[in-house]
């Protein structure tokens, strides 16, 4: 198993593929890289020598943020809109979503697991069932 | 959808001169405004607003970092306080 920019272990899958295991990588980033290594992107990442493992850690290394660097970014950019209490850092800090989206349903990814509020419409038929 | 990137940012002429002419004047009390759209602009920094949010002017002191941001954002037109604890009643 070939070990890319630090921790990660792609698996046994296309390297087209198995590099969006890494962190801040997604298909398009992928690809260009291995672009610029010159490596086929059919290859499965087990047949790959170590001369080309090598080639893709140094173009990752020197044109992109991977993993901790590029998690460092993001929560900065986070905290930033948190310092300046723009509405973007409201919602945030509120741990509600940013974007407009509704919050009068859904929205759970952002405000966690369901509260049941005693008293409310509905909640009787509920515990019930 | 994002600004066309031609248009350039949007900045009310009004305010901006305003805020051009008080640096001028070394005037350095807050401007009071209504427009909420308008971006924030290199110029604006280190400078007072007060920004309209329906109903009373929010005073916001424009940092470097505030730059590329609407007014607006930092003007909150919701109150909410949360929701009455659920056990008593």
């Amino acid at each position: 198993m070939p070990r890319i920019a630090g921790v990660d272990i792609p698996a046994n899958k296309k390297i087209e593929y198995s590099l969006r295991y890494i962190y801040a990588i997604g298909p398009h980033v992928s690809l260009k890289i291995l672009k610029a290594a010159n490596i086929e992107p059919g290859v499965k990442a087990k047949d790959l020598t170590e001369d080309e493992v090598g080639r893709i850690a140094t173009v990752i290394e020197q044109d992109y943020q991977v993993e901790g660097a590029a998690r460092r970014f993001v929560s900065g950019n986070i905290a930033r809109l948190r310092d300046i209490a723009c509405y973007r850092g409201l919602r945030h800090r509120m741990g509600l979503p940013c974007r407009g989206q509704k919050t009068r349903s859904n929205a759970r990814t952002r405000k966690g697991p369901k509260k049941t509020v005693a008293g409310k419409k509905g909640v009787k038929e509920l515990s019930r069932g | 959808m994002t600004r066309s990137q031609k248009k350039g940012p949007f900045v009310d002429e009004k305010l901006y001169n305003k805020v051009v002419m008080a640096k001028d004047r070394n005037d350095n009390s807050p401007i009071k405004t209504w427009c909420r759209r308008c971006t924030i602009v290199p110029e604006f920094v280190g400078r007072k607003f007060e920004i309209h949010n329906g109903r009373r002017f929010i005073p916001l002191y424009v940092t470097e970092e505030m730059v590329g941001h609407k007014l607006g954002e930092f003007s909150p037109t919701r109150t909410y306080k949360g929701h009455i604890s659920g056990k008593r009643k």
